[in-house]
């Protein structure tokens, strides 16, 4: 058992601090007095997870055995949480991949007859062939692509069917071959508390209509955070729609939690406190860094996106959506909460080379305010750890940098959108309804392999409560015209930063660092 | 007071002469038209003394230029890119200058309009189009009272703004009122030429225009189109900063830079548009395409920037570039020219060069012009004149006022 | 040297060129009038006469240190070697992990190429347990290169002339021996890529050891080294592999023999094979064969899907 969160203050004996800076790392030395966040060590993984998969299966919560709901003349679809989950990518075989296995084995078994595998990517980009095959392993691979295995398109006019309203108002769209399913078993990793439940099927696999109605500003800045389920609109509405989908058709959902074991053995300094490193983690970071100080970008990226997180598993739960996701987020607190006291005046984080939206692609300026401001800031329960008015200060090399065939829309975000205005209600209004509907983004996102044109507008979004609560963000590191297109400020160095910051927070300013990935979820009190 | 007197008794001036000469074009051409070249002893220019050029007839008059821009044409002829297609319509040696503003004998002020038809060469009856208004068009360039050339400062017999003295046919002369000074007038003729080009794309209201190139055609054609031309939005490819901002500071609506063109315009008209070796294909594009530059790159852009059955038009002056016409063919494009000036049927048969007068004003395109050059720092200023973009100048201009007195 | 002048062609580079080329043309010479690329003419009757003797059935390819050689062969040079080359798509390679008994495998022939794919193919179990057919009268006629091709194919001769009897008796020996063996019943390559009538070979070497026949596909390898071409270029490959066929009890090799050519057409013709529960039975793990397995060993042990 390993030892739990903890929130540590720089002294004069301190080692310096770790920053990640995209495809890179950093060490800084914080002032003295700051606070430095530190996750969790990896919770034990389970020994045998096949059999405890088995078990889940076979012992649902609030609902009957997978098995006796079987039966040979059936639907039956499974549809599973796309390659933004988790983050790094799982070294294999992955959780999925296990746990379908043993879906199909049973329906195999029950002799089902018409089964389909839908990849829930939701207004994600596809994947590719290979990426489907590392998630579902050969043997699914090979049994069931393409015919029987593919992503769901959002976009298809006739594969997505309205399923109906909530009483909010909300439309719930669905893909058809889970709406004419006798059952949809939907498996998902719970990697950080936003994930799971309602969400899941809600928008993994809606459409922009069904998506639109919780992914917009209003509800997001009613989510504080969205990764504390209890106080996010977003959430609110997701289960809204959720109970929908559960009068619609039947359920079966399997979720899984895993430890924070993000980075492999030679990376292995990166989850471990710097007081830990031993000489082998010195010798690490500094081949590391020289390799990634010389490096051109596209090297160190092809480097960093081919490692594989040997995550582990650390529950298993199967059934009812409600029931389950309750027994994920407490297995996602258990790994992930760390209490901090008192907010704070200068966040600073080092942000890594890898977001939700960039798996085997670049971070382009737009996803790393996504990555920062969005999902790291909004790591948090009860109240933000940085003040509001305070100052959040990231390290990224921010570069102008899009990858053509992964972000087409974003590029065109961010050199009309942004360049017309930053504030996310305006760009809502003015811009969406385009940017969703442009035919040519539309035929990337169906044939190739592009994110949906709306997608770098839920990036912009899922900043736009810290965009209304911070004082000033300031980036370490980046091209300064980038930065300035960002609405952001630019700083060489941290300590110019933490300079710059001063003007806005007043002098002797509280200071803490987000020691992250892997991934914690800061219970401010 | 009016030049020297030269041992035969007519008069000698100062004037950059461009003489005809195929070692030297053919010197020129193999460097690649590099400035150092261009403008070296072994090129086609010659600064020194030449005869004043005479009164051909009665109406003409002797102009003292003050100020005589360095234009595109020119460059391409001093560095060998011009095409040989344009040789049999010049007389040689010639003194270049076309943009003009200068004096006459009695301190009018006065810009040229180089254009040299028929009612300039006497003739009569006038061909066709001289009769219709459009002198840059005349068939009876050969003939009359002057040597062969399409416009002062490309004909031996009228010299050109590059010298200490021009001579001018009255009807050439256009009075430049006092609201606008010498380094905005300078500009009138190529103002012009971007006018007539802005009538001749024939947009539409609804239209999104490109403009390609943001020179000085390219920024005066961007203004023309935006005061003169019906439209919906205006695009102008911009390579450099200062170009840039004067694009907006004339109202355009949006800036591209020539790298990310294809992603702009396929945004801005929400064409499709499909990746392969080389060039993207836009399916769908932008309405009318003004091609300001006449370079093969962006003559190749223009036609696949523009929407099938949209027009592109050659502004800029082309040479001998290589184009793909597939496009062209394909998307059924109307592909067209636009040169000089003359009578503007759109607007009710008035004369370019007085909306040129007109529109002046409001555009403050004084900020345009400069640095200023002597004529005995020629070589500074062509070389300067070639790089302008990249030197933060649109217009180089000669300066003369120095000279006479 | 020193007098001579640099254009008389004795000095520095002409004159190392003078004698590269009179090198060359003399070794030439020499090929040619020696016949060093075939065996001496005087000791071997005529072609068509064709293997007197019957062919060793070079059992030391299938030995120890010979195999691991092979696979490091495979595995380090001709593996990544037909990857880049050929770009080769496997499809339905379940079905061959699930095989719990040595199979015949009978593919399409088009190409020289089409062995050292249909091995990449297979999955890496398999290909280490199979052996290949190779006409003996093309490719045993000069020992070396028989030898050679033995030790990195893993080849036995295979005659398609006569002595059929002893041919079947040697491939069932090894088949009962735990080989897999790759046939193609075609009987030699397609000289335009359609596929040719299968030979009944294949039905009766089934019928006779109760073998199953795992049909397969290779589809593009005409593009990449066709009849007549000694050199391959680049071009993409699908390979099918296809649903295993059992000989039905009482079934004559002639009708089964049909059936495997028709299971051919039918992958070729991209028709799926079996419903997705046999594919995932097939696609099973590994799983380590007991005693009892192996007693049964090639009786119809666990009751072939019919």
């Amino acid at each position: 058992m390993g030892r739990p969160g903890a929130v540590i203050e720089i002294d004069r004996t301190s080692p310096p601090t770790l920053f990640h800076f995209g495809e890179g790392v950093r060490l800084e030395r914080l002032p003295l007095g700051s606070r430095v966040l530190y996750p969790p060590d990896p919770l034990d993984a389970i020994a045998h997870p096949e059999r405890a998969i088995r078990r889940a299966l076979a012992n649902p919560l609030e609902e009957d055995s997978l098995q006796s709901l079987l039966r040979a003349n059936m639907k039956l679809t499974i549809a599973f949480d796309d390659l933004s989950l988790p983050l790094p990518p799982m070294a294999a075989p992955d959780i999925r991949q296990l746990i379908m296995e043993e879906v199909i084995e049973l329906a195999a078994e029950a002799g089902v007859t018409d089964i389909e595998l839908i990849a829930a990517n939701s207004l994600h980009r596809r994947m590719t062939a290979d990426e489907i095959r590392h998630i579902v392993g050969d043997r699914i691979f090979s049994t069931f692509y393409p015919d029987k295995l593919y992503n769901h398109d959002a976009e298809d006019p006739e594969g997505n069917l309205l399923i109906g309203t909530t009483a909010a108002g909300e439309e719930v769209t669905l893909n058809r071959r889970a709406v004419e399913s006798d059952l949809v078993v939907y498996v998902n990793i719970t990697l950080v508390p936003m994930d799971g439940g309602h969400k899941s099927m809600a928008t993994g696999l809606g459409s922009y209509r069904s998506v639109r109605p919780h992914h917009n500003v209003k509800t997001l800045l009613h989510s504080r955070s969205y990764m504390h389920p209890p106080d996010s609109a977003l959430h609110d509405a997701c289960t809204r729609q959720g109970q929908l989908i559960e009068d619609t058709v039947r359920v079966f959902h399997i979720e899984t939690s895993v430890n924070n074991n993000a980075f492999p053995g030679i990376a292995g300094f990166m989850q471990k406190r710097e007081t830990d490193w031993t000489a082998g983690d010195q010798a690490s970071y500094l081949a590391i860094k020289q390799m990634t100080d010389l490096a051109p970008p596209s090297i160190k990226r092809s480097i960093f996106h081919s490692m594989r997180a040997p995550y582990g598993l650390t529950g298993v739960w199967a059934g009812q959506v409600d029931a389950v996701h309750a027994k994920a987020l407490e297995g996602c607190r258990k790994q992930m909460a760390v209490t901090v006291e008192g907010q704070t005046d200068i966040l600073t984080m080092g942000l890594p080379y890898l977001g939700p939206y960039n798996v085997n692609s670049i971070l382009n300026p737009v996803l790393v305010v996504c990555l920062g401001l969005g999902y790291l800031f909004n790591l948090y329960k009860n109240k933000p750890v940085v003040r509001e008015g305070g100052v959040v200060i990231m390290a990224h090399p921010c570069r102008y940098e899009f990858d053509q065939v992964h972000h087409p829309s974003y590029i065109d975000f961010y050199d009309e959108v942004l360049a017309d205005t930053k504030d996310p209600h305006q760009i809502e209004t003015k811009y969406e309804k385009r940017f969703a509907e442009d035919p040519w983004y539309r035929q990337l996102y169906r044939k190739s392999h592009a994110y949906h044109g709306v997608h770098p507008f839920y990036a912009w979004y899922w900043a736009a409560h810290a965009l209304q609560y911070v004082g000033d963000v300031i980036i370490v590191g980046g091209e300064r015209e980038t930065v300035h297109r960002l609405g952001f400020k630019c700083a060489t160095t941290l300590e110019d930063a933490l300079e710059m910051a001063e003007q806005t927070v007043g002098r002797h300013p509280s200071i803490s660092h987000l020691r992250t990935p892997p991934l914690f979820l800061a219970d401010v009190i | 007071m009016v030049g020297r007197i030269s041992r035969g008794g007519s008069k000698i001036v100062l004037a950059l002469q461009y003489v005809r000469s195929i070692p030297r074009f053919a010197l020129v051409k193999a460097a690649g038209g590099r400035p150092e070249v261009a403008t070296s002893d072994l090129s086609m220019l010659v600064l020194g003394d030449v005869a004043e050029p005479e009164l051909p007839a009665g109406d003409w008059h002797r102009v003292r230029p003050t100020l005589s821009g360095i234009c595109g044409s020119d460059l391409s002829a001093i560095s060998g890119h011009v095409s040989l297609y344009l040789d049999p319509l010049t007389s040689y040696p010639f003194v270049p200058g076309h943009e003009v503003v200068g004096q006459l004998s009695d301190g009018t002020r006065v810009v040229v309009q180089p254009a040299l038809g028929c009612t300039v060469r006497g003739v009569v009856p006038e061909c066709a189009n001289c009769a219709a208004g459009h002198p840059g068009l005349c068939e009876n360039v050969p003939i009359g009272c002057l040597e062969v050339g399409l416009q002062t400062g490309y004909c031996s017999s009228t010299g050109g703004g590059w010298g200490e003295v021009l001579v001018a046919h009255r009807s050439q002369l256009h009075e430049v009122p006092d609201s606008i000074p010498d380094q905005a007038a300078v500009l009138l003729e190529p103002l012009a030429c971007a006018i007539h080009a802005a009538l001749r794309g024939g947009t539409a209201a609804e239209d999104t225009v490109l403009v390609y190139g943001a020179g000085t055609i390219g920024l005066l054609t961007a203004a023309a189109i935006k005061h003169l031309a019906p439209h919906r939005r205006l695009l102008i490819v911009a390579k450099h900063p200062h170009q840039r901002e004067a694009a907006l500071s004339l109202g355009v609506d949006q800036v591209i830079r020539p790298e990310e063109v294809f992603q702009r315009v396929r945004f801005a008209t929400g064409a499709r548009r499909l990746q392969t070796i080389g060039q993207p294909v836009l399916l769908g594009g932008v309405d009318v395409t003004f091609d300001c530059v006449g370079s093969t790159t962006s003559l190749n852009s223009a036609v696949r920037l523009t929407r099938p059955k949209g027009k592109v038009i050659a502004v800029g002056m082309p040479g001998e570039e290589k184009v793909d016409w597939t496009p062209i063919w394909q998307r059924e494009l109307t592909v067209m020219g636009a040169y000089a000036y003359g009578k503007e049927e759109k607007l009710d048969g008035r004369q370019t060069f007085d909306l040129a007068l007109e529109l002046a004003p409001q555009l403050r395109l004084e900020r345009f012009t400069g640095p200023l050059f002597q004529l005995g720092e020629y070589k500074d200023a062509i070389s300067h004149a070639m790089n302008a973009g990249r030197m933060g100048s649109v217009k180089i201009a000669f300066d003369l006022r120095g000279l006479s007195n | 040297m020193r007098d001579r002048p640099w254009y008389s062609g004795e000095l520095g580079p002409a004159r190392l060129a003078h004698t590269t080329g009179v090198l060359i043309s003399d070794l030439r010479q020499l090929q040619a009038g020696f016949r060093w690329d075939r065996p001496r003419p005087w000791q071997w009757p005529e072609a068509e006469s064709g293997l007197a003797d019957g062919p060793t059935d070079l059992g030391w390819a299938r030995t120890e240190p010979v195999r691991t050689i092979r696979l490091l062969i495979q595995r380090g040079l001709s593996g990544p070697f037909t990857r880049a080359m050929a770009h080769p798509k496997v499809e339905g390679a379940e079905w061959i992990t699930g095989l719990d008994r040595p199979a015949i495998l009978a593919s399409n022939h088009s190409s020289h190429a089409d062995t050292s794919l249909l091995l990449y193919a297979l999955p890496d179990r398999a290909r280490e347990r199979t052996v290949v057919a190779a006409a003996a009268d093309y490719w045993y006629r000069r020992p070396f290169l028989g030898r050679v091709i033995s030790l990195w194919l893993n080849t036995f001769p295979f005659s398609r002339t006569g002595g059929a009897s002893e041919v079947l008796h040697r491939s069932s020996q090894l088949l009962k021996g735990g080989w897999n063996l790759l046939v193609y019943p075609e009987g030699s390559r397609s000289p335009d890529g359609r596929l040719q009538a299968f030979k009944p070979g294949v039905g009766h070497l089934a019928t006779q050891t109760r073998s199953p026949v795992v049909p397969m596909h290779v589809r593009g390898s005409r593009r990449l080294m066709p009849r007549g071409r000694s050199i391959p270029l680049p071009a993409p490959v699908t390979i099918k592999i296809g649903k295993p066929l059992y000989p039905g009890r009482g079934e004559g090799s002639r009708e089964f023999t049909v059936r495997v050519e028709e299971a051919v057409r039918d992958l070729a013709g991209g028709k799926e094979q079996g419903d997705w529960i046999a594919r995932w039975r097939a696609g099973a793990p590994y799983r380590r064969l007991t005693e009892g397995d192996l007693r049964t060993g090639f009786g119809p042990a666990s009751a072939p899907p019919s």
